[in-house]
């Protein structure tokens, strides 16, 4: 009985994540230009030239393979998200700063207590097969991701809110979406990639969206072959074809870029980047709130002593992880998560490592010279293992004997039982994460790796997801952070940058906050 | 009546072996490896574990690796490592497959029959194969697993040998004279059979070891090392292969220890090999 609610969390967790993106950030300024500068005037950030239509993109991704979908609703590789970004388009959409703007919503106005939605659909819209969209196809495709009882990637907040025997299109542009309980922040929901809207008869064989680029072939694992949409709402894209290539690991992948075989890669590993530079490519640096944090389960011995756990905290060195795992590309943690959060406590003191505070901390919870056993592993990420390796290190300073164990593969049975190990998270807003990641399971905290259970804490961010005046829900949103910063179970040592890179000639690529490149709007691009 | 016409014995072999050429200069690179993997970590400038520099940078004498640890002194430590399993390994599957080699010949008609074919399963079984599908399903194994399993896929290839080899000793007059004088079986393999096999045994252990180090960096690279974070020369492989192009003295400094060390331990076994050919014929 126990083994398969884990099985479905495991498949969901992967969803969940990439739901969430291999979230993406705002523009670092200089490395950025500096990255323009290397390639020749011709920056896909923006060159001085105009940019020119025609040509094929070809883009390179690693992660897929046989299991490789079209679904707008759910995807799960780095190629999968690709493809959903150029083919389907949400309502809302997350801009280049993360912020919510209306994409196939023309508005959404909530009512004043928070539980009625009134969402405008944008005129003249269109699907690939030239048909209208209505609020009739909103409401089927939110009927799809927030089935309550199958929920994909998008839905699993909101298949709990939404109440579908009173939520109805009420004519063919307006869609009134009922709520079950206040949620004043529902627009943020409807802004995932994976909340595409789709026609009623959508046929995933024969998929058909409103994005930039239409349907031409596809065979999982290999490619996928999408043209121009000449009827597309807003500017049509530069190239006429897009291809989307599968490559089995990064060596391939980069090494095809500096071929000159594809336009564009996701995901370039940090210590590549000068080889990319030296070789005439492009490097995208954007910041993100994406984290990959050391996780202690408050429950479960050394760790349920809140004094170890901020020792812990105390003995990383941020900044040595930072420029030895991302070889630079990242931005200090303070143990807080979603620093594109308005209400992101940027007032609390930075944490730095403070070793004699950390052993004193230790002594007073009778943990000196403890031993701990770190689980990670490859598929968090190439940066978790490495992240160990160096944490290890820093631990003895303290005298703590840390030994690694490398899990293959790490989200299997185990995952959300080991008492100290690693994860990674995407960009995502204050309540989001913390419901997901804070909250008990049955609460919506299907990743709660810490098992963190603070009835104080959860109650502010309950209250905070139902307050529509923003400053009061700051207010509340830090004080929930307060309470995880001094006793939390996660080390958040810093955010990491997302690094893409572009062979020379390719413009057009913009940083962004909540997906690479440019949120994969290939539309954008020029070859 | 003549004295048994023993075969040559462990020392006197071990003299003709040391003029040999291609044993000798086998033998003394292999020493200067072993003594550079035992010693070096007392010389390293930087901790195994201790970052030098930014990653992939050209600071120190091969630059950093792909975390900024120092190179050369992650080669200094990663030696040992390989070198231990290695060699302990190639001394249990020496061990087992002498044993069963010789057992086998010995016994001989149906004993020497099933033990072979079983052997042969065995053989089908591409060493590195073996290795892995355990060590897919063992979570963090310990050094000694891969010391057993390696030594275990071992065996049945010294086996094949030491039957072949002891064969044709224990039909000899001085191993029909000893079973006359009414001495035990394990002391007859012990005292006759054993010390006349010294030469080809010596150039298959040699092989053997070769063959180890190629496993043992090879599951490195594969990412099977006991310990993820230890300097170990197959690990540096697999850790810095991203940086090939920008820090190309991450990956090429250990494989060329792996390769010197392999050219070594194989020209010592070819060395041997040759010598107790010789003797053979003669």
């Amino acid at each position: 009985m126990n083994q398969n609610p884990r099985r479905d969390l495991q498949l969901s967790r992967r969803q969940l994540l990439k739901y969430s993106g291999v979230g993406v950030a705002a523009v670092a300024g200089s490395s950025f230009l500096a990255a323009c500068g290397g390639n020749g005037g011709s920056g896909g950030g923006g060159g001085d030239e105009p940019q020119s239509s025609g040509g094929i993109l070809i883009h390179g991704a690693t992660g897929g393979g046989s299991k490789d979908t079209l679904d707008p609703h759910q995807p799960v590789t780095n190629p999968d998200i690709a493809r959903v970004c150029n083919l389907y388009e949400p309502l809302l959409i997350w801009n280049n700063d993360y912020e919510l703007e209306p994409a196939l919503a023309e508005s959404i106005e909530a009512s004043s207590d928070a539980r009625t939605w009134t969402i405008k659909m944008r005129p003249g819209v269109t699907f690939h097969n030239g048909k209208d969209v209505t609020a009739e196809d909103a409401l089927f495709s939110i009927q799809r991701f927030a089935n309550p009882k199958a929920p994909l990637s998008a839905g699993g907040q909101l298949s709990q809110i939404i109440d579908f025997q009173s939520t109805k299109a009420v004519d063919p542009t307006t869609l009134k979406l009922v709520l079950n309980t206040p949620y004043a922040i529902l627009d943020t929901l409807l802004a995932e990639y994976t909340a595409g809207i789709i026609p009623t008869d959508f046929d995933v064989k024969n998929p058909v969206g409103t994005g930039a680029f239409v349907y031409e072939s596809f065979e999982p694992g290999k490619t996928s072959t999408f043209t121009r949409y000449s009827g597309y709402w807003g500017d049509p894209a530069f190239v006429d074809e897009l291809q989307i290539q599968d490559f089995a690991d990064d060596n391939a992948k980069v090494n095809a870029l500096q071929a000159g075989q594809i336009q564009t890669v996701d995901n370039l590993p940090y210590n590549l980047i000068d080889t990319i530079e030296g070789a005439g490519g492009g490097v995208l640096v954007s910041d993100t709130g994406a984290w990959v944090p050391f996780t202690m389960r408050v429950d479960v011995e050394p760790f349920s002593d809140v004094r170890v756990r901020q020792a812990m905290r105390l003995i990383v060195d941020r900044q040595a992880m930072i420029d030895q795992t991302l070889s630079g590309y990242g931005s200090l943690g303070n143990d807080l998560y979603a620093p594109f959060d308005p209400a992101y406590a940027s007032d609390l003191p930075q944490r730095e490592q403070d070793i004699d505070q950390a052993k004193a901390l230790l002594q007073q919870a009778g943990q000196e010279g403890m031993q701990v056993e770190l689980f990670t592993g490859d598929d968090i990420g190439s940066v978790a293992p490495a992240a160990a390796n160096l944490f290890v290190e820093q631990a003895k300073l303290a005298g703590v004997d840390v030994k690694v164990t490398k899990k293959t593969p790490f989200y299997d049975d185990d995952y959300l039982s080991y008492p100290f190990a690693q994860d990674f998270w995407n960009t995502r807003n204050y309540i989001a994460q913390a419901v997901v990641g804070t909250f008990p399971p049955e609460q919506g905290g299907t990743y709660n790796e810490t098992h963190w259970d603070n009835e104080e804490h959860r109650s502010l961010v309950n209250a905070a997801a139902r307050e529509l005046d923003e400053t009061k829900r700051a207010e509340l949103l830090h004080d929930a952070q307060e309470i995880e910063y001094e006793e939390g179970g996660l080390i958040i040592w810093g955010f990491r940058q997302q690094v893409d890179g572009y062979a020379a000639g390719v413009q057009g690529l913009e940083p962004h906050k909540y997906l690479p490149l440019g949120a994969y709007r290939f539309d954008k691009v020029s070859v | 009546m003549t004295a048994p016409a023993s075969a040559p014995s462990a020392p006197s072999f071990w003299l003709r072996a040391r003029k040999q050429k291609r044993f000798a200069f086998g033998m003394g690179l292999t020493l200067l490896v072993v003594a550079f993997a035992l010693f070096a970590p007392f010389f390293a400038p930087y901790g195994e574990n201790e970052t030098a520099g930014p990653p992939y940078s050209p600071d120190g004498f091969f630059g950093t690796d792909y975390i900024g640890q120092d190179v050369l002194s992650r080669l200094m430590y990663g030696g040992v490592g390989v070198l231990v399993v290695a060699v302990l390994a190639t001394v249990l599957g020496m061990v087992l497959g002498v044993l069963i080699g010789v057992v086998a010949a010995y016994a001989g008609g149906w004993w020497d029959e099933i033990i072979m074919r079983l052997n042969d399963v065995l053989l089908a079984f591409p060493q590195i194969l073996l290795a892995l599908v355990v060590l897919t399903a063992v979570q963090n194994p310990a050094p000694w697993v891969i010391v057993l399993l390696i030594g275990v896929s071992h065996a049945p290839r010294v086996a094949r040998l030491a039957r072949g080899v002891a064969l044709g000793i224990v039909s000899r007059d001085f191993v029909a004279a000893a079973e006359a004088l009414g001495e035990k079986r394990s002391r007859v393999i012990m005292a006759e059979v054993l010390p006349n096999m010294v030469g080809p045994l010596l150039a298959e252990a040699g092989l053997r070891l070769t063959y180890s180090i190629a496993v043992v960096a090879g599951l490195g690279f594969l990412g099977f090392a006991a310990d993820p974070g230890a300097a170990n020369w197959g690990q540096m492989i697999y850790e810095n292969g991203l940086g090939l192009a920008t820090q190309p003295w991450a990956v090429l400094a250990p494989v060329l220890m792996i390769a010197v060390f392999t050219i070594a331990t194989n020209l010592m076994a070819d060395g041997l090999a040759q010598l107790s050919q010789k003797e053979d014929s003669r």
